[in-house]
């Protein structure tokens, strides 16, 4: 069997290599992303079979649980593995030729910080060692964010650092609140110590973790800095920060409250959070002009409805969540790859500008519109049965409130689609006046190239498109290992034992 | 009189954390809200210190005979200080290699002159 460290330590020493690499050969370097995320995405899916009934737990250090740093993979850990270095893949062959400008090797390098954190997050059953591939991630997608340098990109990059800064503080003040409590930094080992006190001595440290990770992961209150941060930043990077960054801060919440406190008391709350996020997201989205701003906004949207699935803790509710939460990765990577070349030739962010690009750049628009669909939930896109799951765990449960908050889920989802209809219908069908808005981001090229995107970015834009099909076909695919991660998540007593043994 | 001494401790740590939060929440100067990301990283890092502290502990080294593990000072927050430190440096030079640029872009730090991104 693989071990799974390979999945962190091989990112992470690429990843120190890269500056090394750009010594000898600038080109070379950017190469080096794909290859360590190919080699993750082969080595998490080799793992995917093995462990799905039995977690593979690795000690570090050869010392025995709980004394050690260990490795958790199983299938939640190993089935996020795979879908960050699926996503991370692609993305970064997208950014071959997207990322021109500026310290090329630094964008690569930083990338795969976030990547590496990003794993190790998913991956670790050390809840410091959680913060500490947190923070990992976080540093380098704040940096990622004003990567460009421009106005914007700095002042959202600010933006976000002091917001991420103090959750961080907060989720380390949490960490040594539960060690100072229980002595114990192993998830496993506090999951056990838990069960077994009150409740009230719990709150504090519980309110501290989930506010911590809910900075990361955009919950409601907390995500003031995700439309500003996601909008700024290249495309490439808001592609990765909407499709991993923010589904692994949602990771670490589920975590949390599932396996470390068993919280069942707080999932009402947490779906009352998700409702009203979904709401904020989607109808902040709809008054949007600014097409990844709009984009930016419909992912706290799609955030609110995985929270709101994953609070539902039903087997079905779980399930569900998670695969609303591949579908949002894979539809909204998408999304934001179009966007991204399609700003670059329209010269603009304004949706307006956009019109009758349908005919200039077919390829990329209709890429652009199966991400849309798939999104708002039409069929035949892997959408319609991740939405699908949710609303039929919501209705199994038949609990009024759960009823009532997914009809108005769905109003959520109605608006949606109002937003990104409308995006479509500029893109194919109103006119062929192409006028240039003040707010262009590319001055100094007055004439941008025409045409369809380049072979590097169709390429992974169709793999995503024929990925986002093909589950939509055959939802079976992939509804085993979700099904088997579900239950990893909510048995926090099997969770422990595979620890133990 | 050893409880007392702990719970100063306890009382200086969040002051810090305090004051940082106050400061982040209330400054407009960049540079000061930045400081006050340092305050708060201080009070976290000797929060949990305070955690492993035992008043005239020793270190955890079974080096003489006779020493007893119930006077030695836990070195595992001791282990999460010296990550949690190296981490606050890295976001404390991010935070001011961004103040830097967003200086020279809008030639203040007053964070309510700096608002073209807004909901």
């Amino acid at each position: 069997m693989v071990n799974p460290v390979l999945l962190i330590a091989v990112p992470l020493g690429l990843a120190f290599a890269i500056p090394l690499l750009a010594l000898l050969s600038k080109a070379a370097a950017r190469y080096v992303p794909p290859v360590a995320s190919g080699f993750n995405l082969i080595i998490s899916l080799l793992l995917l079979p093995e462990v799905l009934h039995n977690p593979a737990i690795v000690s570090i250090g050869g010392w025995q649980p709980p004394f050690c740093i260990s490795l958790v993979a199983g299938p939640v850990g190993v089935l996020f593995a795979a879908i960050i270095a699926l996503a991370g893949l692609l993305v970064s062959v997208y950014a071959l030729d997207y990322i021109r400008e500026g310290a090329t090797g630094k964008y690569h390098m930083l990338y795969l910080f976030l990547l590496t954190g990003a794993t190790g997050v998913v991956l670790t059953g050390d809840i410091f060692n959680l913060f500490v591939f947190f923070e990992i991630l976080c540093i380098s997608s704040y940096a990622l964010v004003a990567y460009q340098g421009d106005r914007s990109g700095i002042e959202s990059g600010v933006k976000y650092l002091i917001q991420g800064a103090v959750g961080s503080s907060l989720l380390l003040i949490g960490i040594g609140l539960l060690y100072g409590q229980f002595g114990t930094l192993n998830m496993a080992d506090l999951a056990e110590k838990i069960a077994s006190v009150g409740s009230m001595s719990l709150f504090v440290p519980m309110v501290l973790l989930i506010t911590g990770l809910g900075v990361e992961a955009a919950i409601f209150p907390l995500n003031a800095w995700l439309p500003d941060a996601h909008s700024s930043a290249p495309s490439s990077v808001s592609a990765i920060l909407s499709g991993v960054a923010i589904e692994v801060g949602l990771y670490a919440v589920a975590r949390v409250v599932f396996t470390v406190f068993g919280a069942s008391s707080i999932f009402l709350f947490l779906a009352f959070l998700g409702v009203l996020t979904l709401l904020v997201g989607e109808m902040c989205a709809f008054s949007q002009d600014n097409i990844k701003r709009m984009l930016a906004y419909s992912s706290i949207g799609q955030i609110g409805l995985i929270l709101f699935a994953l609070a539902i803790a039903t087997t079905h509710g779980v399930t569900g969540g998670l695969f609303q939460l591949v579908s949002h990765t894979l539809s909204k990577a998408l999304l934001f790859l179009a966007a991204g070349y399609m700003i670059y030739r329209a010269g603009s962010m304004e949706i307006s500008a956009l019109e009758g690009m349908g005919r200039k750049m077919p390829l990329t628009c209709f890429a652009f519109t199966i991400g849309a669909f798939s999104l708002v939930g039409l069929p035949p896109f892997i959408g319609f049965p991740s939405k699908f799951l949710v609303v039929r765990a919501a209705l199994a449960t038949q609990e009024t409130i759960f009823i009532v908050l997914i009809s108005v889920a769905l109003l959520g989802t109605v608006i949606e689609g109002a937003y990104f209809f409308r995006v479509v219908q500029v893109l194919y069908f109103c006119g062929g006046r192409h006028e240039k808005s003040s707010n262009t981001i590319k001055k100094e090229e007055s004439d941008p190239p025409a045409g369809d995107a380049p072979v590097t970015a169709l390429v992974p834009m169709f793999v995503f498109v024929a990925l986002i099909v093909i589950v939509g076909v055959y939802p079976r695919l992939v509804t085993d290992v979700l099904g088997s991660a579900a239950s990893e998540l909510l048995n926090r007593l099997d969770y422990i034992r595979s620890v133990f043994t | 009189m050893s409880l007392l001494n702990n719970y100063a401790y306890y009382a200086g740590a969040f002051g810090l954390i305090f004051i940082g939060l106050y400061v982040i929440l209330t400054k407009r100067n960049l540079i000061k809200v930045i400081v006050g990301l340092g305050i708060l990283d201080t009070g976290v890092n000797l929060f949990l210190i305070c955690l492993g502290y035992t008043s005239k502990g020793t270190a955890p080294i079974f080096s003489r005979a006779g020493l007893d593990a119930e006077l030695m000072v836990d070195p595992v927050p001791q282990a999460l200080v010296l990550t949690a430190i190296v981490i606050g440096v890295a976001v404390l030079a991010l935070a001011l290699s961004l103040a830097i640029r967003l200086y020279q872009h809008y030639g203040t730090l007053d964070l309510r002159k700096i608002r073209e991104q807004r909901w």
